[in-house]
C-alpha cells in the first residue's frame, strides 16, 4: 500500500479533521470558563503560533497542526502555522517570524532539538511562552508521552507472552537502538529491558544484545542480520526497540536467515502495527495518539489566554501534561481506527475526553 | 632504456607496437589488486574467526550474502558510470527508491508481477536518462549534477510518498523472502549483473568503447566514438541496473520512505574505490568488485561477532575509502611519472 501525498487526499482529510475537530473543540471551549476570556474585552486577538515538525512519513504531523488550527478557529484566536521541515535552521528562522508575528505563545514539535537553546534565548527574551510536544527544553511547557512508562509497558507485556509461551525460557533479548534520540532511547528500549527482566528474571545478562537500527527499518535491516549471526545458538528470541521501524527490521533480518521460528518482538510508536501488513512476529507495540496533542496543549493555551500562567513543568518526569501510553497487542491494534477516523471521533465525542479513554482498549 | 607509455584509446598504457607491455602492465595492476582485497578479507576473516570460531558458519554465509545483494548491484551501477569518465553518480539512492516506489504501486494497483518489474527498472533507466542528459548535453559537471540532482530527486519523492509498503502476498515479496542454492533469492540477481556487466566490459566491443572514452576521451573521439552518446546511454543503463537494485529493496524491505536509499551511498562508492575502480575513468575489473563488494560486506558482521557498536563499521569503511582513495592517487601520479 502507498500512502500518497496527492492532494486529493490532503483535501479530503483536513475537511474531515478541520469539521471534526471543530465540533470537538466547540464542545470543549463550551465546557472551559477560561476558553471564553480571550474573545471577551482582550485589546489585541490572542495568537498561537503552531510549528509543525516536517518530519517525512510522519502524517500526524499534519493532523496536529490542522488540530490546532481548528482549536484556535473555535476559540476565535489568531493562528500563525509554520513548517520547522525537520531542520535546525528553519525552526530557528521560524522563531524569529513568531516572534515579528507577536503571537502570544509557540506550540512546536522539533525533531532537531539542537537548535532549541538558541530558540529558548529568543523567546525568553520576547516574553513568549513555549509548549514543546515530546523533546523536552528548559523554561518550555513540555506535552509528551511519558516515554519511559512506554519503554516499561512494552517490555511488561513481551515479558508476560515470554513467561505464557516460553515460559521464560529467552536465548536472546534484542534491543534495536535509535542513540541519536539520546534519552528517549534509553527509556524506551533500556526500560524495556528492565521490564523484561523484571517478569523474566533468570534470563542471563549475556543474553541482551544491543545494536544501531537508527530508528529506522532499512538500517535496522543491515545491522541486524550479524546480530543474528554472532548468536548461532538462540532459538527464543524477544526484540524491544526505539520504534516499530527498529524492531520490524530485526523481525526481516531473522527472516533472512531463518530464524523466524520462535521470535517475538514489541514495537513503540504504533507506525507498523496497523494495516494490511504487519510482521507476523510484530506482536504488539505502544500507542501514543500523537495527533491529540494540541488539545492537551491548549489547556496550557487557555489558561494562558485568560491570565493565570500555569507554572512551567519541562522535563519529561514532571511534565505540563504526559501523555499516557497505550500498549496493544496485534489484534487489538487492528480494531483502533485509522488517525483520520480517531481525529472524527475525538471530535465527536464530549469535551474532556482523551484519545487514550476513547481507543485504548488494551 | 625506460619506454614512455603511450596512452591509447582504450585508456590503458602502451610502451610497446604490439601492446604486450598494457596486458602485462593491466595483469600485473589486476593481480596485485585481487590479492590485495582477498588478502585484507581473509585477515578480517581469519581474526574474526580467532576470536570467535563459530564465525565461519552458515548464518554468517547468510548474513554476507544478504548484505551484499543490493549494494553489489548498486555498485556496478556506480562502477559503469565511473570507467565511462562520469565521475560518479550521487544520485544512486534516488534511482533505487524511485524505482522500488514505481515497483510497489504498480502491484498494488494489482498489475502483474512482470510489468511491475518492467516498470521498476524503466524508472531507473528514465531517472538515468535524466541524468545523462543534464551533464552530457548540458557539459556539467557529474559530481555537481547528480549531488543536486539527490537533493531535488529526495524532495520529489517525498512529495510524491511518504512511506510504500509492497503487498506481502505479492510474488516478488515470496521472492525477497526466498533462497535459490541455500543463499537468498536477492544475492543471486547481483551476481547475474556483475558476471554479465564484467564479461560485456571485457569481451564486446560496447566495454571498449566504454572504457575507450572514459580513459581517453579524446583519442577515443579520433577513432569515431560518439562521447556523447556513449555517456548518456551508460547512464540510463546504470540507472536500469539501480532500478533492478530497487526492485530487490522493495522484496526485502516491507516499508521504505523516501529517503530509505541514502544508507547505500558510502558503501557503493567504498566498494568501488577499493575495487580499484579509478575515478580518472577507463579502468576497472567488476570481479574485483565483487570481491570489495564481499569484504564491505564482512565488517558489520564481523564488528557484531566482536561486540562493538556498529558504528566501526561505518569508521573502517570510511578509513578504506581513504585509504583506497589515496592508493588510487598515488597509481596517477605513478603512471604520469
Amino acid at each position: 500500500m502507498t500512502q500518497l501525498t496527492g492532494l486529493g487526499r490532503s483535501f479530503t482529510r483536513g475537511i474531515a479533521g478541520l469539521a471534526a475537530v471543530g465540533l470537538l473543540l466547540t464542545g470543549c471551549s463550551s465546557g472551559s470558563p477560561a476558553a471564553s476570556a480571550p474573545a471577551s474585552g482582550a485589546a489585541a486577538k490572542f495568537t498561537v503560533g503552531f510549528a509543525v515538525g516536517g518530519q517525512p512519513n510522519a502524517d500526524w504531523q499534519k493532523l496536529q497542526g490542522d488540530v490546532a488550527a481548528s482549536l484556535a478557529a473555535a476559540r476565535g484566536w489568531g493562528y500563525v502555522q509554520l513548517s520547522n521541515d525537520n531542520s535546525e535552521a528553519t525552526a530557528t528562522t521560524n522563531a524569529d517570524i513568531f516572534i515579528q508575528k507577536k503571537v502570544n505563545i509557540v506550540m512546536t514539535f522539533n525533531g532537531q532539538p539542537a537548535a532549541n537553546p538558541v530558540m529558548a534565548k529568543k523567546y525568553k527574551d520576547a516574553g513568549i511562552p513555549v509548549v514543546t510536544f515530546d523533546i523536552a527544553q528548559p523554561g518550555w511547557y513540555f506535552v509528551g508521552v511519558d516515554n519511559a512508562s512506554a519503554g516499561t509497558a512494552g517490555g511488561t507485556k513481551l515479558g508476560e507472552l515470554a513467561k505464557s509461551k516460553w515460559n521464560c525460557k529467552v536465548d536472546m533479548v534484542i534491543s534495536a537502538e535509535g542513540t541519536s534520540s539520546g534519552q528517549i532511547n534509553t527509556w524506551r528500549t533500556g526500560n524495556a529491558r528492565d521490564a523484561v527482566k523484571t517478569v523474566c528474571p533468570d534470563i542471563p545478562a549475556a543474553a541482551y544484545v544491543s545494536y544501531e537500527a537508527d530508528g529506522n527499518l532499512t538500517t535496522s535491516l543491515k545491522n541486524a542480520p550479524g546480530v543474528f549471526a554472532a548468536h548461532p545458538n538462540a532459538k527464543n528470541i524477544l526484540v524491544v526497540g526505539i520504534n516499530d521501524q527498529a524492531v520490524v527490521g530485526a523481525l526481516q533480518a531473522a527472516t533472512q536467515l531463518g530464524r523466524d521460528g520462535s521470535i517475538m518482538g514489541w514495537g513503540q510508536d504504533g507506525g507498523l502495527i496497523t494495516g494490511k501488513n504487519v510482521d507476523p512476529n510484530l506482536v504488539g507495540s505502544v500507542m501514543y495518539f500523537l495527533e491529540s496533542y494540541p488539545a492537551d496543549a491548549f489547556k496550557i493555551a487557555d489558561q494562558l489566554a485568560a491570565g493565570n500562567a500555569p507554572a512551567v513543568k519541562d522535563t519529561g518526569d514532571n511534565a505540563a501534561v504526559q501523555i499516557k501510553p497505550c500498549p496493544v497487542t496485534k489484534d487489538q491494534a487492528a480494531a483502533i481506527p485509522s488517525i483520520e477516523a480517531r481525529v472524527t471521533q475525538l471530535g465527536a465525542a464530549p469535551a474532556g475526553t482523551t484519545a487514550y479513554s476513547l481507543f485504548c482498549k488494551a | 632504456m625506460q619506454t614512455s607509455p603511450v596512452r591509447t584509446a582504450d585508456g590503458s598504457a602502451s610502451g610497446r607496437q604490439d601492446g604486450s607491455f598494457v596486458t602485462d602492465a593491466r595483469d600485473r595492476t589486476g593481480l596485485r589488486d585481487t590479492l590485495s582485497i582477498l588478502g585484507v578479507w581473509l585477515l578480517l576473516i581469519i581474526a574474526t574467526t580467532v576470536v570467535r570460531p563459530d564465525f565461519l558458519s552458515t548464518q554468517t554465509l547468510l548474513a554476507v550474502t544478504f548484505t551484499m545483494s543490493i549494494s553489489g548491484i548498486l555498485a556496478v551501477a556506480q562502477a559503469l558510470v565511473v570507467i565511462s569518465g562520469g565521475l560518479l553518480d550521487l544520485s544512486l539512492p534516488v534511482s533505487l527508491t524511485l524505482s522500488a516506489w514505481a515497483t510497489v504501486t504498480a502491484l498494488n494497483n494489482d498489475l502483474p508481477t512482470w510489468a511491475a518489474i518492467f516498470i521498476g527498472i524503466l524508472s531507473g533507466a528514465a531517472w538515468g536518462a535524466l541524468n545523462g542528459l543534464i551533464v552530457v548535453f548540458g557539459k556539467l559537471n557529474p559530481i555537481i549534477v547528480t549531488l543536486a540532482m539527490g537533493f531535488g530527486g529526495l524532495a520529489v519523492l517525498l512529495l510524491l510518498f511518504l512511506s510504500a509498503q509492497i503487498p506481502s502476498d505479492s510474488d516478488l515479496r515470496r521472492f525477497g523472502l526466498g533462497r535459490f542454492l541455500g543463499l537468498p533469492n536477492v544475492f543471486w540477481p547481483m551476481v547475474i549483473v556483475i558476471v554479465v556487466a564484467g564479461l560485456a566490459l571485457s569481451f564486446t566491443r560496447w566495454g571498449r568503447r566504454l572504457k575507450a572514452v572514459g580513459g581517453n576521451p579524446q583519442a577515443a573521439r579520433t577513432r569515431g566514438i560518439s562521447l556523447p552518446k556513449t555517456r548518456f546511454f551508460v547512464f540510463v543503463g546504470a540507472g536500469a541496473v539501480a532500478g533492478l537494485a530497487g526492485l530487490c529493496f522493495a522484496a526485502v524491505n516491507p516499508s521504505f520512505t523516501p529517503a530509505s536509499g541514502a544508507d547505500f551511498q558510502l558503501n557503493v562508492i567504498a566498494a568501488v574505490i577499493l575495487a580499484g575502480i579509478s575515478l580518472s575513468g577507463g579502468k576497472g575489473n567488476l570481479l574485483l568488485l565483487l570481491l570489495s563488494v564481499g569484504f564491505l560486506s564482512t565488517i558489520p558482521t564481523s564488528i557484531a561477532f566482536f561486540g562493538l557498536a556498529p558504528g566501526w563499521s561505518l569508521v573502517l569503511q570510511g578509513a578504506l575509502l581513504i585509504l583506497a582513495v589515496g592508493i588510487d592517487g598515488y597509481r596517477l601520479k605513478r603512471s604520469a611519472r
